[in-house]
């Protein structure tokens, strides 16, 4: 089970890469990163996973005394959300630079900015 | 179409690592030694009930606070890049359909609700799945909201820094604070830790968590406007 | 206070500039420095304390738990060392970045804090995850910075920047997340420590390939080859205050970040650093060859650098304690100078590398580009230098030779672009454009200067070796640069003065044969200078050159060690270096020159580095005992490091030109003396090395074959010369040749010639080269056929011209004749007979060019414009009265100065000796009576003389309009001069000889690295897409090749 979503957490990652690197147009790149972002999100997660346990937060259901017997691994889940953040802000920071450069040059063609070369 | 076959064998290649540590990968039955740690002490130690709130604020507190600066960052960088492009006063104005009375509204009603929602989340980050990035975004989706009701609509820009500013500031105080009054820097403990599972507790987490997600919300909200303000190239 | 401050403050105050007015700009920007004074205070504060031992590294724990619960952050040395740059860095680049900061207002300053914020993180950081965090930080403020330039283009290079670094975030992620599932852990040491105990799945399986990714997405940021386009285009099109950061600060905290993360893979690892770096050093160095923008230059000369340093941290393995001193001197040296360099082309508009031109009004600017250059290179004094050092004594004891070689190929093509932009700098017209000189521009630049030279110094002191900044020779030639307002004059007399003085003080310590050197170089060098008093004005550079090169060959004459005698030729390159570039047309020439002889430099330098095999200091002496394994190849490292001193044919191209197109009174000292340099080389390896077999060949009769074949084809060559100086240069070719193949004759008397040959050719070609350069002044071209009948003008040149050719040719009854008697001996008594021939056969030619001198510029006819010439300036002719006297003095009494040798050179040689008897010269084959010889002349001259002046008498003179031409004017009207192309018979005999094809082998060489260079760049389409695909190959590619190999 846990590897099936790992699996598809990979996949998307690759379909992402692929997407980043075959669209020409600046938008869909940024799209296609996400799609990746997602997927590596969707690994981390993954990696905490402990079959049968339960959400890492104290409360009645799950005593201070036997969390350890009870939880999932709370680290990834604390990565993941930094990761998300992380990714959320290079992505806005990449609209932002898709938006200068249309206005420089009027196209969202990767390959027209190429004045820097060699 | 070259391009095309040579991503397809390169990522094959990637491909293979996955594959390796997919095929290599073999789920733990039991706690490592690091989340051992962290669901036998964190009770303790620190008083959060919610252990991934503990990690994140006060564990890799300096994760947490790396990951704020992203978002003052980006915010920052968005409005230093969006800045030339801003509406010049003078200029006319864009005409756009009325957003309608459902909209106008609902989001009369709804705004209200959704900012409780999101200091309710932030609040209580510390006992419940949420906390300052998930308040942080609902508050934020207000502003959304009020921005996709009227699109023309101007915002306190220094509203927004100042909230975002007093909110980081006072973050960073907070953890120099903990290197004086307590074991080191983001150190929690220099509020006392209450009692276990109830609002005031976990000693500086909630503070911090709500200053989070201020700054969030803020840090979202400026993007938005800054979005928003910006022209269409001509 | 805590290191953690430096964060804290970063972020504290980039957050409390978003709390300002957008109105405060000037308000803001004084916070900003001030964060980033504290910031850098706070590291100086920690390096001083742990470099005083006052305190050691400390762990800092966050968040009141240990790690690896909670995140920690180390200060230890290397931390303490690298934030201080980081910080600094980026509080120099604040200054400099003043306009646009204040255009942008405060976001664009929070910035600027966070950037160097992040970087310090990387450095201080323990945790992998937070080692990402950081690194993002990094990317994204990267990506902000990059838009304070004015340079359009900067958006499509941060783009490309931010399209590349999200493929690295998510190799990275995943590397970090797999890598804590394997380790339990995300804290470097916990995994490090799990990984080399060996007992945990660290780096099995799926942990190895976890350490991969990470590894790789770490490498990615110090931009290798080919997966480094992003990177260039950023560094070209950012302002140079931001692309001084990026390579200084960034490129620091991403090779400790590196750093770091190979605790974790362990040494097996290391070649894979070690193979990624070199190619990209090597690659990046070739690359830059072929730009023509300063700042995109400077990005592939950082990418090679921080590709170095990969390199080094590639073989950690070995150096153990060396390692912080070589990795850091080479890093420090990189980021203070292309620091410098990028604030340097932030204050000139224009992109061209021929635009630095505009600096050489500045000479305090254009110092400041030496200095970086230097440090670049990794000449004397600087860290680099000394790292360098250490880093080929600790390979060649190893054996790593490939990588040694790698390194010193790539840091020869590095000092190639380099200095060949640096001779644009001071020889190209510079374009109408104003240098910005504003003062917080230029203090930053300064600023990196002394830094450069402090580094220097502490680098001196930590070596070890010797701190080359405490040579008192040295230190007087840079006071020069102090001086160097004063009038030329009086700044010569001060040279005067400390060349006698030095020579004074060292005397006593000398041997005879260094107190033969050191005559010609102290004294000698004196006495060339004395010419320099004709110069007027302050001849700006002229006295810190010239110093620098005295110093450097005093230096190697009192050297003790392979140390010393390496850092003084390294000075006294880099010294005639400078010196040969000022001549008018000498900008190729001094570029040959300084290529060839670093090239050189770099052979002494490896074959000092595998005779020593680890030890150090290594005296001289010990290349006497170095083992039969590695002895051939230092004997054949060192002879072709010194050969391209001598000149020795195949390494000759330098010479004709940078000799005859230096200034009238540089000529005689790179002549008359710096070639000197190589042969005292040479007499130090022979003598302690002696014969040596390579293969069943023996290596000094190679040497014999090298110095006959030179002074064959340097005499050839030299007869078919038009220009009066390029003649005497060609020349010199030649007698380094016969020095060469006296002293591979391996005895006595071969020796004693040498020595004959190192004071006569100082003595003739100087006085020939000052009395040709005296004619040049007057007639104003240095073409022999332009010239004739000068005779009566110049009275004083003609005898100093037919002195020495008198002298030169080895005909009775001046020294020359000395050295050929001795010379003929020492034949004798050897047994390479073709090379004999050889060298008798040049004889003769050396004849036929010599007369030309005197035929063509001082008898025939007097060309019209010429006949108000006055005699050359006094000054000029002044030396030469004195070689006169002294070549007479030398001629009737040799036994002044070679009889102690003599003597001395009985120690090594004990047959074979002369025998001195008054003053008469006894060897087995005959004796030579320098008296009764001088006597026989002097009756025949006077007899001859008298017999001339009787015919004279009966003489008609011719005048000039005699003769009738019946012709039209030709179209070249120098080919029916009969002095242009005086052997034309003997060139189509032995023409075939001289044919440049060395020169072609040299320049099919330089043209296939261009033309590889101009290939490979095509490389880089200028899509980001494209990038991104490198990165992505580069990954794969480095999988398959170090996962491949790896159970």
């Amino acid at each position: 089970m846990i590897l099936v979503s790992m699996a598809a957490g990979f996949l998307l990652i690759l379909m992402g890469l692929y997407g980043a690197l075959t669209n020409r147009n600046i938008l869909r790149m940024i799209v296609a990163f996400t799609i990746a972002s997602t997927g590596v999100n969707l690994v981390l997660v993954s990696v905490g996973y402990l079959a049968g346990r339960t959400a890492p937060i104290l409360d009645a259901a799950v005593p201070v005394a036997d969390a350890a017997e009870r939880i999932i691994d709370p680290v990834p889940q604390a990565l993941v959300l930094t990761a998300i953040v992380i990714g959320l802000g290079i992505t806005a920071l990449m609209l932002a630079y898709a938006f200068k450069l249309y206005e420089t040059k009027r196209t969202l063609d990767i390959s027209k900015f190429t004045e820097l070369k060699g | 179409m070259i391009r095309h076959a040579l991503a397809v064998f390169f990522l094959l290649g990637l491909g293979t690592v996955f594959a390796g540590l997919l095929l290599g990968y073999s789920p733990d039955t039991e706690l490592n030694l690091t989340a051992r740690y962290y669901a036998e002490n964190t009770a303790n130690d620190l008083g959060a009930a919610n252990i991934v709130t503990a990690i994140i604020v006060t564990y890799r507190g300096l994760d947490t606070l790396g990951e704020v600066t992203v978002l003052f960052l980006t915010a920052a960088i968005v409005a230093l890049v969006l800045a030339q492009s801003r509406h010049q006063p003078g200029t006319p104005q864009r005409v756009l359909p009325p957003s309608g009375e459902l909209l106008h509204t609902g989001s009369r009603l709804l705004v209200p609700l959704i900012v409780l929602f999101g200091v309710y989340v932030f609040v209580n980050g510390h006992l419940t799945p949420g906390g300052g990035f998930q308040g942080g975004a609902i508050v934020a989706s207000s502003m959304l909201l009020l921005l996709l009701t009227d699109p023309l609509r101007r915002f306190g820009h220094r509203m927004i820094a100042r909230v975002e500013s007093l909110s980081g500031l006072f973050y960073v105080a907070i953890g120099v604070l903990g290197l004086v009054l307590a074991g080191g820097f983001l150190d929690n403990r220099i509020l006392p830790l209450g009692d276990f599972g109830s609002l005031f507790s976990a000693g500086a987490i909630p503070i911090i968590y709500s200053l989070v997600g201020l700054k969030v919300g803020a840090e979202f909200s400026s993007m938005l406007v800054n979005l928003s303000e910006t022209e269409k190239p001509q | 206070m805590s290191p953690i401050l430096i964060i804290a403050i970063g972020l504290g105050t980039a957050f409390l500039l978003a709390f300002l007015d957008n109105r405060l700009r000037a308000t803001a920007y004084a916070i900003t420095l001030v964060a980033l004074a504290v910031m850098s205070w706070i590291a100086a504060d920690w390096l001083f304390a742990l470099s005083s031992g006052s305190t050691g590294p400390v762990e800092i724990f966050t968040a009141g738990t240990k790690p690896p619960f909670a995140i920690n952050l180390r200060m230890g040395l290397a931390e303490a060392a690298l934030t201080l740059l980081i910080t600094v860095t980026g509080l120099l680049a604040a200054v400099f970045l003043k306009e646009p900061m204040m255009r942008l207002g405060r976001r664009s300053m929070a910035v600027l804090l966070i950037a160097t914020m992040s970087f310090a993180g990387i450095v201080l950081t323990r945790d992998v995850f937070n080692l990402f965090v950081f690194f993002e930080l990094a990317v994204i403020s990267t990506g902000g910075l990059v838009l304070l330039s004015d340079d359009a283009r900067a958006l499509s290079a941060g783009f490309k920047y931010l399209i590349v670094s999200q493929v690295i975030s998510i190799l990275l992620l995943i590397g970090i997340i797999f890598l804590y599932h394997a380790g339990g852990s995300l804290n470097i040491d916990d995994l490090a420590a799990a990984s080399a105990a060996g007992n945990s799945t660290v780096l099995l399986k799926s942990g190895a390939l976890a350490f991969f990714l990470l590894f790789i997405a770490l490498v990615a940021e110090l931009k290798p080859f080919p997966a480094n386009g992003w990177a260039l285009d950023i560094y070209e099109s950012a302002h140079p205050a931001f692309s001084a950061i990026f390579s200084a600060a960034a490129g620091a905290a991403s090779l400790y970040a590196v750093d770091k993360a190979l605790l974790i893979g362990g040494p097996a690892w290391l070649p894979v650093a070690t193979a990624i770096g070199l190619s990209t050093f090597v690659a990046a160095n070739v690359l830059a060859l072929s730009q023509t923008s300063d700042r995109r230059l400077l990005g592939y000369s950082s990418v090679a650098q921080i590709g170095l340093v990969f390199a080094v941290i590639g073989q950690k393995d070995l150096l153990g304690d060396q390692y912080l001193f070589i990795a850091g001197g080479i890093l420090l040296a990189h980021a203070v100078a292309k620091a410098g360099l990028y604030w340097l082309s932030g204050t000139l508009p224009e992109r061209a590398l021929t635009s630095w031109a505009e600096l050489k009004h500045h000479p305090v600017l254009l110092f400041a580009f030496a200095s970086f250059v230097a440090m670049l290179v990794g000449l004397p004094p600087f860290p680099g230098f000394y790292a360098k050092w250490q880093l080929a004594h600790a390979l060649a004891a190893d054996g790593r030779y490939l990588v040694l070689g790698l390194i010193l190929l790539g840091a020869l093509i590095e000092a190639g672009y380099l200095f060949r932009w640096f001779g644009y700098a001071l020889k190209r017209e510079a374009p109408a454009q104003q240098v910005d000189l504003s003062l917080h521009k230029i203090g930053v630049v300064l600023i990196a200067v002394a830094a450069g030279w402090g580094l220097g110094y502490l680098w001196g002191d930590l070596s070890g070796l010797g701190n080359v900044l405490t040579a008192l020779p040295l230190l007087f030639a840079l006071s020069f640069l102090a001086l160097d307002w004063l009038p030329a004059k009086v700044k010569n007399a001060i040279a005067i003065a400390g060349l006698v003085a030095w020579f004074l003080v060292s005397y006593p310590g000398y041997d005879p044969l260094r107190l033969i050197f050191g005559v010609i170089i102290l004294i000698g060098g004196a006495v060339i200078l004395l010419a320099s008093f004709e110069t007027h004005g302050r001849r700006i550079g002229f006295y810190p050159s010239a110093m620098l090169m005295y110093a450097g060959l005093a230096m190697l004459i009192v050297a003790e060690d392979s140390f010393g005698f390496f850092a003084a030729w390294e000075i006294l390159t880099l010294g005639s270096y400078f010196l040969i570039l000022r001549g008018k047309k000498s900008e190729p020439h001094a570029l040959s020159y300084i290529v060839f002889s670093l090239g050189g430099a770099f052979a002494i330098l490896a074959g000092f580095a595998v005779a020593a095999q680890g030890t150090q200091p290594f005296a001289l002496q010990g290349l006497a005992d170095v083992s039969a394994t590695f002895a051939p190849y230092v004997f054949i490292l060192l002879a072709a490091g010194f050969m391209t001193k001598t000149a020795a044919i195949g390494l000759h191209i330098w010479l004709p030109g940078a000799h005859a197109e230096a200034e009238t009174d540089v000529s005689p000292m790179v002549s008359g003396i710096l070639l000197k340099a190589g042969l005292y080389g040479f007499f130090i390896l022979l003598m302690t090395m002696g014969k040596t077999q390579f293969y069943g060949v023996e290596l000094t009769y190679v040497l014999l074959w090298i110095g006959a074949l030179s002074a064959l084809l340097g005499n050839l060559m030299a007869i078919f010369q038009e220009d009066a100086k390029r003649l005497l240069a060609y020349s010199s070719i030649g007698q380094m040749g016969y020095a060469l193949f006296g002293l591979a004759l391996m005895n006595h008397l071969g020796w004693l010639m040498a020595l004959m040959f190192v004071i006569n050719h100082y003595v003739y070609k100087s006085m020939l080269f000052l009395s040709v350069g005296g004619i040049a002044k007057r007639t104003g071209t240095k073409l022999m056929y332009r010239m004739g009948g000068l005779i009566t003008l110049m009275p004083l040149s003609f005898i100093a011209v037919l002195v020495g050719i008198i002298a030169m040719s080895g005909v009775p009854p001046l020294s020359g004749f000395g050295g050929r008697w001795i010379f003929y001996n020492a034949i004798m008594s050897s047994d390479a007979r073709l090379p004999m021939v050889i060298i008798f056969l040049s004889g003769p030619i050396a004849f036929l060019y010599l007369f030309r001198l005197i035929h063509t510029i001082f008898l025939g006819q007097l060309k019209d414009e010429h006949r108000r010439l006055k005699e050359a300036p006094f000054w000029i002719v002044l030396p030469q009265m004195l070689f006169v006297a002294f070549l007479i003095g030398f001629a009737i009494f040799p036994g002044l100065a070679l009889r102690r040798v003599d003597a001395y050179l009985g120690s090594f040689f004990p047959s074979h000796g002369l025998a001195w008897e008054g003053l008469t010269i006894t060897s087995e084959y005959g004796y030579w009576s320098p008296v009764s010889i001088m006597i026989v002349v002097a009756v025949i001259f006077v007899v001859l003389l008298a017999w001339l002046v009787f015919l004279n008498h009966r003489a008609q003179k011719v005048k000039q309009f005699n003769i009738v031409f019946a012709a039209e004017r030709p179209y070249r009207p120098e080919t029916t001069h009969f002095a242009w192309n005086f052997f034309a018979p003997y060139r189509k005999a032995l023409g075939f000889l001289t044919e440049p094809l060395v020169t072609r082998f040299w320049g099919g060489i330089t043209g296939t690295l261009h033309g590889t260079a101009d290939l490979t760049r095509r490389f880089y389409t200028g899509d980001g897409q494209v990038y991104a695909f490198h990165f992505v190959g580069f990954v794969v590619i480095v999988y398959l090749l170090s996962m491949g190999v790896r159970p």
